[in-house]
């Protein structure tokens, strides 16, 4: 049993918190606790004093938000904590983003009207606004070089951004079902070194384990990491597999569905 | 007789035979297909079948409690001696509520009734308002809710500051001053146009059933400059008495207060309703929860906007029956079964406070599904707070649906040891399981997302044995 607790900086947990972000945070946690180690979660904040907090940390998440808090969240990042977060993930740090965090990880994002509004820059790649939105289960086969012991990602997407990967920066993986980066490069996510943005939510890290293991494993490079047992994982994602790979399932329902959602 | 008349009357009857024609085929939409064929007879079918009313229409909107309140008010205004016509099933779209409205009307297109109370969907309240020119309005609260739909919160809250500004000159507004962008909405709105009428709960230390914000909550940000606010009190999810630390925006005094609340289980709830510079009217109604005393409130506020006597609107709720799947008691073999819905992270919260505040028994069954009904994202389950779960022994919690181990997964995690649960595929399979565990001579507790809650009926019964004949569904 290590003493030393393992810092996990949560990247703006009051504004970017959309969809089941929380359930990300616990598996880290968890996963951690499983194998006796003691996970505590840094909540870094807006502003200056909260991006003193970057370095103590062993690794980073940032989930998904409201429109309206990204621009605020996308200044406060470049002006605050853009230094900070460069150096970590240069040491070795691993950051994971969802969603509208993994598109504030890339150079900027082009509006419906045509304004670019800047981003981190930490991978290259950048999103467009769409009118149409991705919505559904996404199934993905991650890049193998990852090394995750199960590649099968499986979770919810739901964005109207278009996001371009550029030059040799390396998708996450490859779309199994669902839409990903663009509905239609087949890419889903991006990854470099220890940062991994992916429009994988649902949430993500519970259902994966295999990829919760991956954040662990950089954060705490020394240690080591058993394997567990994951019976209750594996069910729920071969629950959701199952429902993604037969699209004609409960037909009745979505026929009651469209009634009501009308 | 005009050709206008005609069409209407040609749009009622084609209604009506596609709606016979529905229940024939057992589509299961029967409810809002007559509404789509009127609709495309007469495009102003609503309209004119709401201005036929002798007083007018009130709507009801909000994330949760749209149904309870609006059928608390519907019996609150039978109470006070009017007649009232409304949408009991629940379908709050613009085709269910041209439905409802259709089934109530005559041949002739006039619905012989003094009001209609309608619950309608958020993001549908401006085009109902457009085409009803509503009498009131009523707001009870906004929640994160169904994300897949793609709106997040500040959409609907425009959404719905669009429906105020669209209420016509003299109408009101009932909004909840214990949440915070709701209240700021109201406080927003134009006096000389609209009247606004706050409601909110005032709760002493003692019979406050939470003392914390939920984990994850959307109201925790002042609406006015976005910096935390800071809450003295929290009354259920992110409801109470709060006040901005930067900006001094605070929560508004309600002209109408619920107060002195005190449950029994999940069986009812005594309180009282005070009126600003009037006195205070004792109330028991046959619903348990906090947020239900809000649903109360919220009820009663209107039912004084609409001029009726809140002492004789109040008093008829003694014979209150729930509407259709909330906190609803069905009977399965020979036990019997509380129908609770639960789709979104606040009504899942609140659901499981009262039940386990209420002493719950020994069992509790959650169902998810991830039709579209019920939305197909269930990533919301992991912001609730199901850790209050893990926090009581002895308890077995029932899980099924569609989405049956992603919830086992999260009860792990909630600390729900995994020999206390059991995962059912069927809902006939989870209701017999919850049979032989379940207190015989207590309704067991079922939490359910929509199409699972319609299952759930489906499979029951509304009447037990030597109950007499079954009650229509859904009508309170």
């Amino acid at each position: 049993m290590s003493n030393a607790p393992l810092l996990l900086g949560h990247l703006y947990p009051e504004e970017m918190n959309l969809y089941g972000d929380r359930g990300n945070i616990l598996a880290l946690r968890r996963r951690a606790a499983r194998r006796g180690l003691n996970l505590e979660v840094v909540p870094i904040g807006l502003g200056a004093a909260a991006a003193e907090l970057i370095p103590s940390c062993s690794g980073y998440f940032m989930g998904g938000g409201q429109d309206l808090d990204q621009d605020l969240v996308a200044n406060d990042l470049i002006t605050c904590k853009g230094d900070h977060l460069r150096r970590a993930v240069a040491a070795g740090a691993p950051l994971l983003a969802v969603c509208a965090g993994f598109q504030l990880l890339g150079t900027h994002y082009l509006t419906a009207s045509g304004a670019e509004i800047p981003g981190l820059g930490l991978l290259p790649l950048h999103t467009e606004a769409s009118g149409t939105r991705m919505v559904g289960n996404l199934v993905v086969t991650a890049d193998p070089r990852l090394g995750l012991s199960d590649p099968t990602l499986v979770g919810f997407e739901n964005h109207s951004g278009r996001t371009v990967l550029h030059g040799d920066l390396s998708a996450l993986g490859q779309v199994v079902r669902g839409g990903g980066n663009d509905g239609r490069s087949g890419l889903e996510g991006a990854w470099r070194g220890t940062v991994i943005g992916t429009y994988l939510h649902g949430p993500l890290l519970p259902k994966n384990p295999s990829l919760c293991d991956w954040w662990l494993r950089a954060a705490a490079p020394r240690l080591d990491l058993p394997p567990l047992d994951d019976h209750l994982e594996h069910q729920a994602r071969s629950e959701a597999l199952a429902l993604t790979a037969a699209p004609g399932r409960s037909s009745r329902w979505r026929l009651l569905g469209r009634g009501l959602i009308r | 007789m005009s050709s206008r008349d005609l069409r209407l009357m040609a749009a009622l009857l084609g209604g009506r035979a596609a709606g016979i024609a529905s229940r024939g085929l057992h589509l299961g939409a029967g409810s809002t297909l007559p509404g789509d064929v009127g609709r495309a007879l007469e495009p102003r079918i609503l309209e004119r079948l709401g201005s036929s009313l002798r007083q007018g229409v009130v709507l009801v909107t909000g994330t949760n409690g749209k149904t309870s309140t609006a059928a608390l008010l519907r019996a609150m205004a039978a109470g006070a001696g009017a007649s009232v016509a409304g949408n009991p099933s629940g379908s709050n779209l613009i085709f269910g509520l041209t439905a409802a409205a259709m089934r109530e009307s005559d041949w002739r297109g006039r619905i012989d009734r003094d009001w209609m109370v309608l619950e309608v969907d958020e993001l549908s309240t401006p085009r109902a308002v457009s085409e009803l020119s509503p009498r009131g309005l009523v707001i009870l609260n906004l929640y994160r809710d169904q994300l897949d739909r793609s709106f997040e919160l500040e959409q609907i809250l425009d959404r719905l500051r669009l429906a105020v500004s669209r209420l016509p000159q003299g109408a009101f507004l009932v909004a909840n001053a214990d949440d915070p962008r709701v209240a700021e909405l109201a406080l927003g709105s134009e006096p000389a146009m609209v009247r606004t009428v706050l409601f909110g709960l005032r709760m002493d230390g003692e019979d406050a059933a939470y003392r914390q914000l939920p984990v994850v909550s959307d109201g925790r940000a002042c609406p006015r400059c976005r910096e935390p606010l800071s809450f003295s009190m929290v009354h259920y999810a992110h409801c109470g008495i709060y006040s901005c630390p930067a900006c001094g925006f605070s929560r508004p005094d309600p002209e109408v207060e619920g107060r002195a609340i005190r449950l029994h289980g999940l069986e009812g709830l005594e309180m009282e309703v005070a009126i600003s510079g009037a006195g205070a009217t004792p109330v028991r109604v046959g619903l348990g929860g906090v947020f239900n005393a809000a649903n109360v409130t919220a009820a009663a506020a209107a039912s004084l906007a609409m001029g009726l006597s809140v002492e004789r609107s109040t008093s008829a709720l003694g014979g209150f029956r729930p509407a259709f799947g909330r906190f609803q008691v069905v009977f399965w073999g020979k036990g019997s079964v509380r129908l609770m819905l639960a789709k979104n992270p606040a009504g899942l919260e609140e659901n499981l406070s009262a039940v386990l505040g209420a002493g719950s028994g020994p069992v509790v069954a959650i169902a998810l599904n991830d039709g579209i009904a019920d939305g197909r994202d269930v990533s919301w389950i992991w912001d609730a707070n199901l850790e209050i779960l893990g926090e009581v022994s002895d308890l077995h919690v029932v899980v099924s649906g569609t989405r049956a181990h992603e919830l086992a997964l999260r009860l792990d995690y909630a600390g729900v040891p995994e020999d206390r649960v059991l995962v059912r595929r069927s809902a006939e399979a989870a209701m017999n399981a919850m049979g032989r565990l379940a207190d015989p001579n207590l309704p067991a507790p079922a939490l359910l997302t929509y199409t699972a809650m319609l299952e759930w009926h489906r499979l029951a019964t509304t009447a037990g044995p030597g109950m007499g004949p079954p009650t229509s569904q859904g009508r309170a």
